[in-house]
């Protein structure tokens, strides 16, 4: 029997998925701020929908001297709001419901694959105990506590309530990519001080990884926190190209990321170009 | 080539995946044309192969992750949720769901519990009222009483019946699903659900059974009796094979071994609804109507031949034979 390794290789909220096509990348796993927003909207539209559609109903039928088919259809409905509401939305509308559309978080497997009909039906049935303690119980409609779902959802790594447990689904965050161009330091100093890096340095990934945040996020911080942070990498590196001790760190940092991520000339000669492997649109 | 040049040439085949991925969202469901879904496909493909090869390119982190986003976005419009298979739902109900009812315990124990359950609190509760005012209290007794000291007969036309089939609806098939829910707690909820049920609707039984009103009671309750107190039993199975799937877990995780029993579970919840729905049918048209005893008797004993010929005679005929694809196959929860 396999042992579940005890540690999880987790470090925080993001959690990889490795496509079909070999390549991974991550999601963020959606918590109870995502969720609880949804759970809300989700039970104003039912119980909206279900007091109207009931009033509605009596008063079509009602005019048809028909009130108990009105009140009949009304049960019918409230029933089908109460059980089969998230199942119907998360099988139909690719894993979302009105409230996480909004809120957009999605239900998916946990190998990040969309969910089937019979896994949508089903944690949303098992809905039911997550929900537990009812303090208050309209016709199943809810709203309840979700007390032990929360428990479970904090007891893994998934935040899966008992619901996405018995159905291997979890609930991600679907974020709207925004892409931002390349950031541009443009103090001045810049372009001499890039002049007097020797022309044989090579910047390695890593250190190109390091500058390239170093750089996103140094417009946050103050004047000396810059020069304390930059000083720890600026600091050898002066001293190999043998520029004067008064170098501003920060700038050199700069001074090297825009001759790493943006000058337009090459000064090591052309590397190969990169074929884009997008056909031309037809 | 500089890294700005390389996002530069191709930041417009992300910017058309991003537009192409909100399309789709606002369509929801609505088919997509050939070429559209290849190009989709194709810049899909092409913005995974930018991510796999971010660490090369020296991509800066800040763009690794919009790949990462815009990836999981494209992603999840070309995985799309399967839907139901209405397809197979056939097999699953006719074969499936019988075949392992016919072999499963938990079955066979919910059965044994509600019956013996119920007979022993109806037989109590007849000699007894003491007994039967235990378990049921005054007031429910005094209602039940109340309830049945007309006579059935005609209590109904087509509108009312109506009513009551929505109601007996929504209500039974509520308690059969809590029942069904609440077996996750290690098979606890479903036999506590189960017992109760069992001796309240036996003590309802065996005190309105030996009261004056036993013909009205009878006459009422004969018809949908047996799907409605076997649905019960069936939604408590389907929830004990939950709860025990995590006790005896069959060598699997217990997150595993309780994927494995909910996809085995799920079609006999259905199965389940369906009883329920047939059962509030009767109920609300038939059971109150003027019919004489016999139609309703006669009824009844229907509905048992076509429940022994499901559970027994579909569940010997298919129990031996191969699987079916099942609905955990193709649309389902992978057994992993």
């Amino acid at each position: 029997m396999a042992v579940m390794p005890a540690v999880s290789d987790q470090l925080d909220t993001h959690i990889d998925i490795v496509t079909p096509e070999n390549t991974a990348f991550e999601y963020r796993v959606a918590g109870p701020f995502h969720r609880l927003p949804a759970y809300l909207i989700d039970l104003g539209i039912r119980l909206g929908v279900a007091v109207l559609g009931w009033v509605g109903l009596l008063l079509a039928f009602g005019f048809m001297y028909m009130p108990e088919v009105g009140a009949a259809l009304g049960l019918v409905l409230w029933f089908l709001l109460a059980w089969g509401y998230g199942g119907a939305f998360e099988a139909l509308w690719n894993g979302q419901t009105p409230g996480k559309r909004v809120m957009g978080i999605r239900v998916l497997t946990v190998d990040g694959q969309a969910i089937g009909g019979m896994q949508a039906v089903l944690r949303n049935v098992l809905r039911i105990v997550d929900g537990q303690p009812a303090v208050f119980n309209l016709g199943y409609l809810g709203p309840f506590t979700y007390l032990l779902g929360l428990l479970a959802a904090s007891a893994n790594d998934r935040f899966q309530r008992l619901g996405d447990l018995a159905c291997g689904t979890m609930v991600v965050v679907e974020d709207r990519p925004w892409l931002f161009g390349l950031v541009n330091p443009n103090e001045p100093a810049i372009g001499p001080l890039a002049a007097q890096i020797p022309p044989g340095f090579e910047v390695s990934r890593s250190m190109a990884r390091a500058l390239a945040a170093y750089v996103q996020h140094r417009r946050a911080f103050a004047w000396k926190r810059r020069m304390e942070m930059a000083r720890h990498l600026a600091e050898p590196l002066r001293r190999r190209f043998g520029l004067p001790a008064d170098t501003n760190p920060d700038l050199l940092l700069c001074a090297l990321y825009h001759r790493k991520f943006l000058a337009a000339t090459d000064p090591e000669g052309p590397a190969p170009a990169v074929p884009s492997p997008v056909p031309a649109a037809g | 080539m500089k890294v700005s040049e390389l996002i530069q040439s191709r930041q417009k085949h992300w910017r058309e995946l991003e537009q192409r991925c909100s399309a789709l969202e606002n369509l929801s469901g609505r088919r997509v044309r050939a070429e559209a879904g290849t190009r989709f496909a194709a810049l899909y493909r092409a913005a995974c192969a930018d991510l796999a090869l971010a660490d090369a390119y020296h991509l800066p982190p800040a763009t690794v992750q919009y790949l990462h986003q815009l990836v999981g976005r494209a992603h999840n419009q070309l995985y799309r949720t399967r839907a139901f298979a209405v397809r197979k739902w056939y097999g699953e109900l006719f074969i499936n769901v019988p075949r392992r009812l016919y072999r499963d315990r938990s079955f066979r124990l919910a059965l044994a519990i509600f019956w013996g359950v119920f007979i022993l609190s109806s037989l109590m509760a007849f000699s007894s009222p003491d007994y039967a005012d235990r378990i049921l209290g005054q007031d429910f007794m005094e209602a039940l009483e109340e309830m049945y000291s007309q006579p059935v007969a005609g209590r109904s036309d087509g509108a009312t019946g109506m009513l009551a089939t929505g109601f007996y609806t929504i209500h039974n098939t509520s308690i059969g699903l809590r029942c069904f829910a609440f077996g996750l707690v290690f098979g606890i909820g479903g036999l506590f659900a189960l017992v109760f049920n069992a001796s309240v609707l036996g003590a309802a039984f065996g005190h309105m059974a030996g009261g004056p009103h036993a013909g009205n009671f009878f006459h009422f309750v004969t018809a949908h009796g047996p799907f409605e107190l076997t649905a019960i039993v069936l939604a408590a199975a389907a929830g004990m094979r939950l709860g025990f799937s995590l006790v005896d877990t069959g060598g699997y995780t217990r997150a595993a071994a309780l994927r494995r029993a909910a996809t085995e579970a799920v079609p006999s919840v259905a199965a389940a609804v369906l009883l329920f729905l047939l059962a509030a049918v009767i109920e609300g048209f038939l059971s109150p109507s003027a019919a004489p005893y016999a139609v309703k008797l006669a009824a009844a004993v229907a509905s048992c031949i076509l429940l022994v010929f499901y559970f027994v005679g579909l569940g010997r005929r298919h129990a031996f034979a191969g699987e079916t694809p099942s609905l955990g196959g193709a649309a389902g929860i992978p057994p992993g």
